[in-house]
């Protein structure tokens, strides 16, 4: 494990929980304008697409620590006709922007919703392009381990996942925050939006779950009937190197985005009962991203190429 | 279109000496842990029992002096995302070190362990198949060098007329991944690749 290999493990984690949370952000907005009107739908959803903003920059500055040669990095958009590499940095780096004039516009209030809402839309699109890209470049017929379609739903179930929960742990931080200071319009219709908000957010995670559970032993059974030394290796660095970390991060998954959720489900039936349901959040949320960072290490850990 | 290069190893001639990957190291003064030419030891076997009841062994080992192939479709030109990674007229495959962002990406993709990681300047380095000595109607220095003379360089398409068209046995990849510009005059022992009957003995050293 070179320290490199951290900065991506960092990187492709948060800017995937990025787009996922914007997306998802993205989807709630979008429901609640049509129940209730534009103004209660932003109140919550403003201030967490706001957080957004450091934390993908932050994943874009980590990148840098990967390069032998940062001076050189505006290079590596410069082969988009073959490289994947190349398309997910351009991806990253139009996400990023474009993400950045939305959230400013939708700050500020800065010209008509329609508008506003097609660049949203834009942007989400260009998400989850990103995180397409983001998975081809592990396709490297080289390299068994990550040449799998388990590549693929992994990286989007860690966007919805962690978006999901991310989006779901703003909320009722910035509800409890603004109940604390009496600065909630019409609470009840927030409460409201809080809460079908949390119970899509606890469905959504169960769901990825359950998809996570079957993909997971697929992905090794077909590693492992592959037999080349370079899959077998991989198989191994994962199951008995890796294995205790293996177990850890899928009783993290399984205890933040199930059981965690189904009582953050069970206790959104009161209002009275937020301060539970900010627990669960998250609790759910830091479990759930530290399995993920543990499945992406050991996605790193288990690269073994073909040949010499 | 120009005639592309190659390299052709018999691997019956080879004794693992080394001259090549020495030879190489030194002409181009890389440093510790970067090695362009690297000779893979290959070996197995077991005790075998005759049909008359007597036990033998069929151990066997032979070398595979590898560089860079030069490839026909080489995968750290498509995956490098800055261009650095390029392939001459005549099929070279250089890396431009003042374009390179030291990703590394190239290194994962590629299964020949061409380009190497050069940590003191932080960007990729390879085989450059000696175009200054090429250019000056010399051979490489790893040609040159050769006392088994089980190594040569050409035209590929010259060497493919002349010794065949292997470029597979272990514990090389598949030659189709990346069609390298390469010929092998198999060891009487070799074995096809991803054989389980042997395993490479000097991992550190390729
Ligand atoms: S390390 Fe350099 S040559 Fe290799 S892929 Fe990255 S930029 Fe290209």
């Amino acid at each position: 494990m070179q320290a490199n290999e951290w900065s991506l493990i960092i990187f492709t984690t948060v800017m995937q929980m990025a787009v996922g949370s914007f997306v998802i952000l993205g989807g709630v907005h979008f429901f609640a304008t049509r129940r209730y009107d534009a103004q209660a739908a932003d109140t919550l959803s403003d201030r967490a697409l706001l957080a957004i903003g450091p934390i993908v920059i932050l994943a874009m500055l980590v990148t840098f620590l990967h390069l032998g040669n940062p001076l050189n990095a505006p290079r590596a958009i410069s082969n988009l006709g073959s490289s994947w590499l190349s398309r997910e940095v351009t991806l990253a780096a139009i996400f990023t922007i474009g993400g950045a004039v939305f959230a400013f516009m939708q700050w500020r209030k800065i010209s008509t919703a329609t508008i506003r809402n097609t660049i949203g839309l834009v942007v989400a699109a260009i998400g989850l392009l990103l995180v397409w890209s983001m998975a081809q470049v592990y396709l490297l017929p080289t390299v068994p381990a990550w040449n799998s379609p388990a590549t693929v739903v992994t990286f989007f179930i860690t966007t919805l996942l962690l978006g999901s929960l991310a989006v779901g742990s703003a909320f009722v931080l910035t509800y409890q925050y603004l109940r604390g200071r009496n600065n909630l319009p019409s609470s009840d219709t927030q409460f409201d939006i809080l809460s079908t908000t949390l119970r899509w957010i606890v469905l959504i995670s169960l769901v990825l779950l359950g998809v996570q559970f079957v993909v997971i032993p697929l992905y090794l059974a077909n590693l492992a009937e592959q037999g080349s030394e370079a899959a077998m290796a991989s198989i191994s660095l994962i199951l008995d190197q890796g294995g205790a970390l293996f177990a850890l991060r899928l009783i993290l998954l399984f205890v933040g985005a199930g059981i965690f959720s189904i009582f953050m489900y069970r206790s959104l039936s009161s209002e009275s009962r937020t301060r539970m349901t900010g627990y669960l959040a998250y609790s759910a949320f830091a479990f759930v991203l530290i399995s993920e960072i543990l499945g992406r290490f050991l996605f790193y850990e288990s690269m073994i190429r073909i040949g010499m | 279109m120009a005639n592309k290069l190659g390299f052709y190893f018999n691997a019956t001639a080879c004794t693992g000496c080394k001259a090549c990957q020495v030879a190489c190291k030194d002409k181009s003064d890389l440093p510790v842990g970067v090695n362009w030419r690297r000779v893979a030891e290959y070996t197995g076997g077991e005790w075998v029992t005759n049909p008359d009841g007597t036990v033998e062994q069929n151990v066997f080992a032979y070398y595979t002096s590898i560089a860079c192939n030069h490839c026909t479709n080489p995968i750290c030109v498509e995956v490098c995302p800055t261009q650095a990674m390029h392939q001459r007229e005549d099929g070279i495959v250089m890396v431009d070190e003042s374009i390179c962002i030291g990703c590394r990406y190239c290194e994962w993709a590629c299964p020949y362990g061409a380009p190497q990681f050069n940590e003191e300047v932080g960007v990729m380095t390879k085989c450059n198949f000696c175009y200054d000595y090429l250019d000056e109607g010399q051979s490489p220095a790893c040609v040159a060098a050769c006392p088994s003379r089980a190594l040569f360089f050409g035209d590929i398409d010259e060497l493919r007329a002349e010794h065949g068209e292997l470029a597979e046995i272990a514990p090389l990849p598949p030659a189709d991944i990346t069609e390298p510009n390469l010929v092998i005059e198999p060891h009487h022992n070799a074995k096809p690749i991803g054989s389980p009957s042997g395993k490479l003995i000097n991992p550190e050293e390729v």
